[in-house]
């Protein structure tokens, strides 16, 4: 363990804490994993960050890089141990340059705040996570975030032009370039994005912006057969229009949101809502007038169009709810995140209620439909050890069901400590041991949040699951 | 450990509430300042969870991170989970108390039972007023009594401008706050405050302070009140005004008259009436930052209440390019007085003292609106 000394002499006494009441609230995510760090330190440089960095290598520390703590997969939950390094004062951004459509920030930027500015010069960073509002860009490189308009505007991947890296030796590392285009040796930028603090301390982004679009047309159409809401989602992306925005909620999560809000909902199995946006209304209104014909084919109970801000906010509020609502109505849940090919989201669905029967669990689920990307929430009580086996049983045969279709185990929230005992079905031995051999490299001693996305001696995180 | 906190199913539940989302990253004053988890919401409901688990035992430290939170409301309101954090964080104070621990909000206490307020001042300044019987009673708050003294002469002097018929009376400390910080209300002093505003057989009683208001209108003890309770915007939301401003006014909304008492539309009603150059800040309503006083905060820590109010007040005039903030509770604009650089330019009032200086410079401006 590194001694608190040398941590207090890099950031100063009033960056490093080892007190139990601040090092609880590190101890978890929002994710249902726990372990307490041995400290947390909050440095204000990359600098800082290197020499923190070496010293742990040398000590051979775990240390666990951590923007807003929002994870769902326990990605930020120190296993074993180790010092939190809590990027949140690293909040700069260093240089908008819209003339060369990129923004360059440090890890710690808020994504709503980078948005904020951006919106000034009639810019946007894409990437949406329900989170946005405190997610930081450190998190959205770590977990490669998506949102809402992943299928029309990609993941934080599709983004990240470069990185400065610290590697878990101290040195610091620059990758990519400040090009739209850069073919220039290994694309290393890609291999952090998504790795979840596994391979280094991403301290500084260089992303690519868009436009902002000017106008946007929302619609919310029900299905009283979730098979015709399967054929509507999957006939719309083959028509030629890219919708912003598809989300769908199954019957569960609508009865939910009708009995427990004052959101007056038709009883049907499944509600799609859809956005198309654009540069000019005429271009914004084609695009749903497509999307409207492929509905109305497919037998739906009723559609709901709205083009000014206030209406559409109006049609956004069942989707809107649908976490809170949850969260509310449970003691406990877990947000799973599973994604599959877009035509296979019907049989994902139906599977799900099949195994919401079976464990006699309530499962609803929602999410976007439009790049396969489902968010099955679980309800449980975690002070009940039978549903928390019925609960985890659930889990597992939704991921078997999810490969099965030739989907993944996660479409945004990342592997972390929840879904690593899940790796080896999705990854062949070949891939499995590729990914251990890269982690070995850039960080033979195992420092860099250990434990995660079974990249370690697997036997050995679970042992340390649940003590504290 | 000197004994156990009682989790009754009630405080189970929110605990249990809590899905650890993080949202209140957000809205959290004094988080916003220190980038702590500990200072936030989720990370007080952690503490709360470790502690009814048995997993964290009840110290003095654990005690001490409770009283770093404003109980400003915001997380409440942005709460997806539901969860009414500041309200968990009260009771968990008065459970630290019970346990032995004490705050130094117990010195305060005996200081307002000995002198009637927080301050443990002797004398207020006489503004006259006291005409003993009125239509209305006039409650002004120890903050507004004792350290913007300025500010209640010129609250005063337009409710004279306006002929309203009030008094002031002998009025103590409604120690209402002690209910928030760990403790209980004095009741001898609110039968105090009781017996005066009855002796003037008012039918109406108003104050200046957003927080005297909500005790006078929740706390039992003052349930026998019997008189019409109005916020002095409430009641001066009918009235006309003979003065204007041109300059660029913005409005904060305090938590304690904003989230707490729903009180949002009075106070712009009012200021629409008299700057029509009036432009909200792009956290307003609901969505109004704290200014870092309020939950015994500004007591416990002074330095950071100061800094949250710099950053409350930093955030108005880049949102606004404002000339004139204006607020409506005393322990707001004593924090952001305090708070503003002098090279700020922004000035900052009470809405009822503004109204009353521009009364004040159209008399001696020769009727020109300011």
């Amino acid at each position: 363990m590194i001694p608190k000394q040398s941590l207090i002499e890099i950031v100063g006494s009033e960056n490093f804490t080892d007190q139990l009441e601040e090092l609880v609230p590190y101890s978890y995510d929002a994710s249902m994993n726990v372990h307490r760090p041995d400290g947390a330190i909050w440095p204000e440089s990359p600098e800082q960050v290197a020499k923190i960095v070496q010293l742990a290598n040398e000590e051979k520390t775990p240390l666990i890089p951590r923007g807003a703590g929002t994870s769902l997969s326990g990605g930020v939950v120190p296993i074993q141990g180790g010092i939190i390094v809590d990027l949140s004062k690293m909040n700069r951004m260093i240089e908008i340059s819209i003339e060369n459509r990129y923004v360059r920030v440090q890890a710690g930027v808020v994504c709503d705040l980078l948005n904020r500015e951006l919106a000034k010069y009639g810019f946007v960073f894409p990437p949406d996570p329900a989170s946005s509002s405190v997610a930081t860009i450190g998190g959205n490189v770590a977990t490669n975030a998506g949102g809402i308009k992943g299928a029309k505007y990609g993941t934080t991947r599709d983004y990240v032009l470069g990185l400065q890296v610290v590697l878990p030796t101290g040195e610091v590392m620059h990758t990519g370039s400040y090009t739209m285009k850069c073919v220039s040796g290994y694309d290393l930028s890609r291999l952090f994005v998504g790795s979840e603090g596994t391979l280094g301390i991403v301290t500084e982004a260089t992303l690519k912006i868009n436009p902002l679009p000017r106008y946007a047309m929302t619609a919310v159409a029900t299905f009283s057969r979730l098979e015709d809401a399967g054929n509507a989602i999957f006939q719309t992306m083959m028509s030629g229009i890219l919708p912003s925005v598809m989300e769908i909620m199954d019957q569960v999560t609508l009865r939910s949101i009708k009995e427990n809000t004052d959101i007056d909902l038709p009883d049907a199995e499944a509600m799609i809502l859809t956005e198309t946006d654009g540069f000019t209304w005429e271009e914004v209104e084609a695009q749903m007038e497509v999307i409207l014909k492929i509905f109305k084919k497919n037998h739906p109970i009723e559609i709901k169009t709205a083009k000014g801000e206030k209406d559409r906010v109006n049609l956004w509020k069942a989707r809107k709810s649908a976490y809170a609502t949850l969260a509310r109505v449970s003691n406990s849940f877990v947000l799973d995140d599973v994604t599959v090919p877009v035509s296979r989201i019907p049989e994902l669905l139906i599977g799900i209620q099949g195994i919401s029967k079976k464990y006699d669990i309530v499962i609803a689920t929602f999410g976007h439909a439009g790049d396969g990307n489902l968010h099955p929430q679980i309800l449980y009580d975690e002070y009940d050890p039978e549903q928390v086996e019925r609960m985890e049983k659930a889990e597992a045969e939704i991921f078997h069901l999810a490969i099965s279709l030739n989907g993944t185990l996660s479409g945004e929230h990342g592997i972390g400590l929840s879904k690593a005992n899940y790796m080896s079905l999705e990854h062949d031995p070949v891939e499995m041991a590729l990914m251990k051999k890269i982690k070995k490299t850039l960080d033979p001693n195992n420092i860099m949040n250990p434990g995660k996305r079974a990249l370690d001696d697997r036997k050995e995180s679970n042992e340390r699951a649940n003590s504290i | 450990m000197r004994g156990q906190i009682q989790f009754d199913e009630k405080r189970q539940k929110a605990i249990a509430q809590c899905s650890r989302c993080g949202f209140c990253r957000a809205v959290c004053p004094i988080f916003d300042l220190t980038k702590r988890p500990v200072t936030n919401a989720r990370g007080k409901m952690i503490l709360l969870k470790e502690l009814m688990e048995g997993k964290l035992p009840a110290t003095e430290a654990v005690a001490q991170a409770f009283l770093r939170c404003t109980t400003c409301m915001n997380c409440t309101l942005n709460c997806p989970s539901g969860v009414d954090p500041q309200e968990m964080v009260k009771q968990a104070r008065k459970d630290f108390v019970r346990l032995g621990m004490d705050n130094l909000f117990r010195t305060m206490a005996e200081t307002m039972a000995k002198y009637g307020n927080i301050y443990g001042e002797e004398r207020r300044v006489d503004w006259g007023h006291k005409k003993g019987n009125a239509s209305i009673v006039l409650f002004l708050g120890c903050v507004g009594t004792y350290r913007e003294e300025e500010s209640v002469k010129e609250t005063l002097q337009l409710l004279d401008i306006l002929k309203v018929d009030y008094t002031l009376i002998e009025e103590v400390c409604c120690s209402g706050v002690l209910e928030d910080v760990g403790y209980k209300i004095i009741e001898d002093l609110a039968e105090k405050n009781i017996r005066e505003i009855k002796k003037t057989g008012a039918k109406t009683l108003i104050t200046t302070c957003p927080y005297c208001y909500r005790v006078f209108k929740d706390h039992p003890a003052y349930q026998n009140l019997g008189l019409e309770l109005k916020h002095i915007t409430q009641f001066l939301k009918d009235f006309n005004f003979e003065v204007q401003t041109q300059k660029k006014v913005t409005y904060h909304d305090p938590c304690d008259l904003g989230r707490h008492a729903g009180i949002y539309e009075e106070p712009r009603e009012i200021i629409r009436k008299i700057a029509p150059n009036f432009i909200e800040p792009l956290r307003t309503r609901e969505n109004s930052m704290c200014c870092g006083a309020g939950g015994g905060f500004r007591g416990s820590f002074p330095k950071e209440s100061v800094r949250i109010a710099r950053n409350r007040l930093g955030q108005i005039i880049e949102e606004t390019g404002a000339d004139i903030l204006l607020t409506e509770c005393p322990s707001c604009l004593h924090n952001f007085r305090n708070a503003r650089r002098q090279k700020q330019r922004i000035e900052i009032y009470n809405i009822t003292e503004f109204i009353g200086k521009l009364y004040q410079e159209k008399d001696s401006f020769g009727k020109e609106p300011a």
